[in-house]
């Protein structure tokens, strides 16, 4: 199923049409073991990623970050709350629907790369489409590769790489599906600072040219400062919001929320 | 997904070696054993010889397709085992991979079809590698059952084109039955953990391992209750079930056993700081400490449930035979000469026993069919006077006195054939027929004992002169037995025994054909657990190679990373080995109980012998392997790992 074709069903199934929301979370609280020793890693948080923008997500260590990344992308089940991808509820989707997802509505990138070690560069970028039952032929793999850089690479295994490399063929795996919603978990917190800077550049292209939604978290006020908005969460709420960031803008409110 | 299995497979073939190894060691091993057991069906008997020995001949060839069908079914049962434990430790392994899979869009059916697919190419590969494996393992087996005398000399098992499709049946068939459950749990990791560095699913005892382990483990305990009421053969059956049942409740469970274990070294050895490092290594690593453990549970529990088994049923008919005799000695000679030696002074009674060369024909009618067989062995000529004051035996029909003139007693051997009173028996004695009528029956015996007794007299003289006698005397009273045994001695019998050494030697007759088949299977089962625990071991070790990279970083020698290995590893033995000997024990008490019932008192042989040997060799064979792959998995500078990432 393609983006449009998923924003149709968004429509047909009745949901409000979320054109304008990629990411869409609706008093989403998420609780980590049960009864009194339960713990809110989100509470009530309520948060709308626009198509076609870049968010970062900030906040202290524990503050819930990675789980509303979770939470958002399907791989978490929240405990109240609803979630809304590419216009779908998702919030109690069945393990296939969730399935097809990944397959072709999202995309992720974490910093631990997360590529199959058995697999060359190209046939990691190629995976998630064969396992979806698409036929990518080997040009548009190497187009793709070629595009973050990595021509010449294509018969590598990812040990055979860098950092920065690695990360730039699981930007490329992403890429190839053309996901409506890239998720990345501190995409350069492994990476020496020339990588970070061409994986940033890379992630802007798929924004602007592409129109894909990107969600990030992040703790690099400088990293934080290349999205569209950023996004501060500590003790599982959002407490703050910044459009149009620069570095110093971030650095000052992480600053405040962290002392 | 196909590329994927063969990409994996190429990647990781440590993981799979192990795997490969028992899966062709199966194939080969069932491929030669049916050939063999075809072959046996229709015995060659080679010309010229007695009946007696024909007789042998194809007892022996039975005695050979009991083997190769105990071979085939051992060999299935730990290659699926050996299969599945060695898939089980690997989808731990590579949680984080799986679950990469199924973040990147990878259903669950796919997963599945990543692991079945996977262990197809290893079912394939095995089987190619068992079919050549396969004709050297049918000679090998040909020659042992040669050696061990169950097979003429100049047997020959002619190898057949379907042994292949049996080999590559048998091999995929295995590989598809072991991974069957692992495919099943990898289906259920959830994409999520791929972002974790470990996983919160390590829990090991997950509600399904739980489940399964208990259940067999009632099903051990159910045989056990069950063997100690039962005849002995049941025994025998459930004491292999028992080995086998309680070996897979054992491995499913010694989970549990393992803190215990870690508790135990930090009690024996508090001080020392990397014994302290290897207990934490120990009770983080439950998995990969199980996944040690299994084989060598297999491996104890089978090596010592069946000799312990076949040992003590050796030692109940010792103490039965013994038991059954009033007397002292027992001297061996021919019929003739037996015949000197109630005048020897001291000898109050001797009862000759000639083991005759006569044809006893014994007609059945079955749904109105009458079959006829003819018996050659176990024909023995008594007088019933003397066989009655040396034998402490209660018929189980009929008397003793009434063995006169044209009679015949059907002996232990014969008593489940339920040859009733009355019935007229056609006798061949030399060439002369005559009639005897059955006058009574003896009781059951743990040995097979003799088919019929025969009056001495209505046999002609040159009947029963030559045939080989045991005699057995009990001397006058106020005799000393030494003093007699050396006059009878002098008398020109070189064969007196005690009557104690005579049942321990007759056992260990009795037993001989077990012990060799015995023998057999546990050099099997041994060769199977040791291809398992090296396995296991080799996988653990490589794949620590950054957790001893870490430990080397962290102020470690790299020997002492290398010592640390060898102790958890060793306590991981001793876990296995352990828990092995419950299951053996518990297959004891089974076989303990069923030789009380049999013959009122109980008899068990515990193979202390073997115990040491297997617990020694098994902590051995352990602690060289770890030793060997935490050396290799040291070689590169621990720099290099800590740092790489993939």
């Amino acid at each position: 199923m393609s983006r449009d074709q998923h924003r149709a069903a968004g429509v047909r199934s009745g949901t409000p049409f979320a054109a304008r929301s990629a990411v869409e979370l609706r008093r989403v609280t998420r609780v980590f073991g049960s009864g009194n020793a339960g713990v809110a890693a989100l509470d009530d948080v309520s948060l709308s990623c626009p198509t076609g923008s870049w968010t970062a997500i900030m906040g202290p260590s524990g503050s819930g970050k990675s789980t509303l990344l979770h939470c958002a992308a399907g791989l978490d089940r929240v405990t109240r709350g609803q979630v809304l991808l590419a216009g779908n509820d998702i919030t109690a989707a069945p393990d296939d629907v969730l399935t097809a997802l990944r397959r072709h509505t999202i995309g992720f990138v974490f910093q631990g790369f997360n590529l199959i070690g058995s697999l060359t560069a190209e046939q990691n970028v190629a995976f998630p489409a064969k396992l979806a039952g698409a036929r990518v032929s080997r040009d548009e793999v190497r187009r793709v590769l070629a595009g973050v850089g990595l021509a010449d690479r294509a018969r590598h295994r990812p040990r055979e790489l860098s950092g920065g490399q690695q990360q730039r063929v699981a930007l490329a795996r992403a890429m190839l599906s053309r996901p409506a919603v890239l998720f990345a978990d501190e995409p350069t917190g492994a990476l020496d600072s020339g990588s970070a800077r061409t994986v940033l550049e890379l992630l802007r292209t798929m924004v602007t040219a592409a129109g894909q939604s990107v969600v990030m978290v992040t703790h690099d006020p400088a990293v934080a400062a290349r999205a569209d908005a950023v996004v501060f969460l500590a003790d599982g709420r959002i407490v703050d919001r910044v459009d149009a960031p620069t570095v110093r803008d971030v650095a000052e409110r992480l600053a405040r929320w962290e002392g | 997904m196909f590329l994927m299995s063969f990409g994996t497979f190429r990647e990781r073939w440590e993981l799979f070696v192990g795997a490969i190894l028992s899966v062709a060691v199966g194939a080969a091993l069932v491929q030669a054993s049916t050939l063999v057991l075809v072959a046996t069906g229709s015995p060659r008997i080679p010309p010229g010889l007695s009946r007696k020995a024909e007789d042998g001949v194809r007892e022996g060839f039975v005695g050979a397709a009991t083997v190769m069908g105990m071979t085939a079914f051992l060999a299935v049962f730990l290659a699926v085992f050996v299969v599945g434990s060695t898939f089980a430790f690997t989808v731990a392994q590579r949680r984080r991979d799986l679950a990469l899979l199924r973040l990147t869009g990878g259903s669950r059916g796919q997963v599945r079809v990543l692991l079945l697919s996977e262990s197809l190419l290893l079912g394939v590969v095995g089987s190619a590698v068992g079919v050549p494996l396969g004709v050297v393992a049918k000679y090998a087996h040909t020659r042992l059952l040669v050696g061990i005398g169950l097979l003429p000399e100049g047997f020959h098992a002619p190898w057949r084109l379907w042994a292949v499709v049996v080999a590559a049946v048998v091999g995929v068939g295995v590989a598809l039955a072991g991974v069957f459950t692992a495919s099943l749990r990898a289906a259920r990791i959830r994409p999520l953990e791929a972002l974790r560095e470990t996983g919160a699913a390590a829990r090991v005892m997950t509600a399904s391992r739980w489940l399964v382990g208990l259940s067999f483990a009632a099903c051990t305990i159910a045989m056990v209750v069950w063997a100690r009421g039962a005849n002995l053969i049941g025994a025998m059956m459930a004491a292999l079930g028992i080995s086998l049942c309680g070996a897979v409740a054992m491995s499913l469970l010694s989970p549990l056993v393992v803190p215990f274990t870690a508790w135990l070294c930090g009690v024996l050895a508090p001080t020392g700081t990397l014994v302290g490092l290897a207990v934490a290594e120990l009770r983080d690593g439950v998995r990969r400490s199980a996944a040690t453990a299994s084989p060598l549970i297999v491996l104890v529990s089978l090596l010592l449930g069946l000799a312990g088994t076949f040992g003590s049923l050796a030692a109940a008919g010792g103490e039965e035979a013994q038991r059954s005799v009033d007397a002292q000695l027992v001297v061996d000679s021919t019929g003739e000469e037996a015949e000197r030696l109630a005048g020897v002074e001291g000898v109050a009674v001797a009862s000759r026993q000639n083991a005759v060369d006569v044809t006893i024909t014994v007609e059945t009618t079955r749904g109105g069919r009458v079959t006829t067989r003819d018996y050659y062995a176990g024909i023995v000529a008594v007088d019933a006077v003397d066989y009655a004051r040396t034998h402490v035996v209660t018929p189980s029909f009929g008397s003793l006195e009434a063995l006169t003139g044209d009679a015949v007693i059907t002996g232990p051997a014969r008593h489940a054939d339920r040859i009733e009173a009355g019935r007229v028996l056609a006798v061949d004695a030399g060439g002369r027929s005559s009639r005897l009528t059955v006058v009574g029956g003896l009781p059951e015996t743990l040995e097979t004992g003799d088919s019929f007794l025969v009056p001495r007299r209505a046999l002609p003289r040159e009947v029963w002169a030559g045939a080989p006698t045991e005699t057995v005397v009990r001397v006058a009273p106020g005799q000393d037995p030494d003093v007699v045994a050396e006059r009878i001695g002098r008398a020109g019998f070189d064969r007196v025994r005690t009557v104690a050494d005579w049942a321990v030697a007759r056992a260990e007759t009795a037993q001989d054909g077990n012990v060799k088949i015995l023998t057999v299977l546990m050099g099997l089962a041994g060769l199977y657990a040791l291809m398992a625990v090296v396995n296991a071991v080799v996988v653990a070790g490589t794949e620590r190679r950054r957790a001893f990279a870490v430990a080397r970083v962290t102020g470690l020698t790299r020997a002492q990373v290398v010592r640390t290995a060898v102790v958890e590893a060793v306590a991981v033995a001793v876990v296995g080995v352990g828990c092995g000997c419950v299951v053996a024990g518990a297959g004891l008490i089974g076989i303990g109980g069923a030789v009380r019932r049999a013959i009122g008192v109980t008899v068990v042989a515990v193979p202390w012998t073997l115990l040491v040997v297997v617990a020694l060799g098994s902590v051995v064979v352990v602690a060289v392997t770890s030793a060997i792959t935490a050396v290799v998995a040291t070689r590169r500078p621990p720099v290099s790992l800590v740092a790489a990432r993939e």
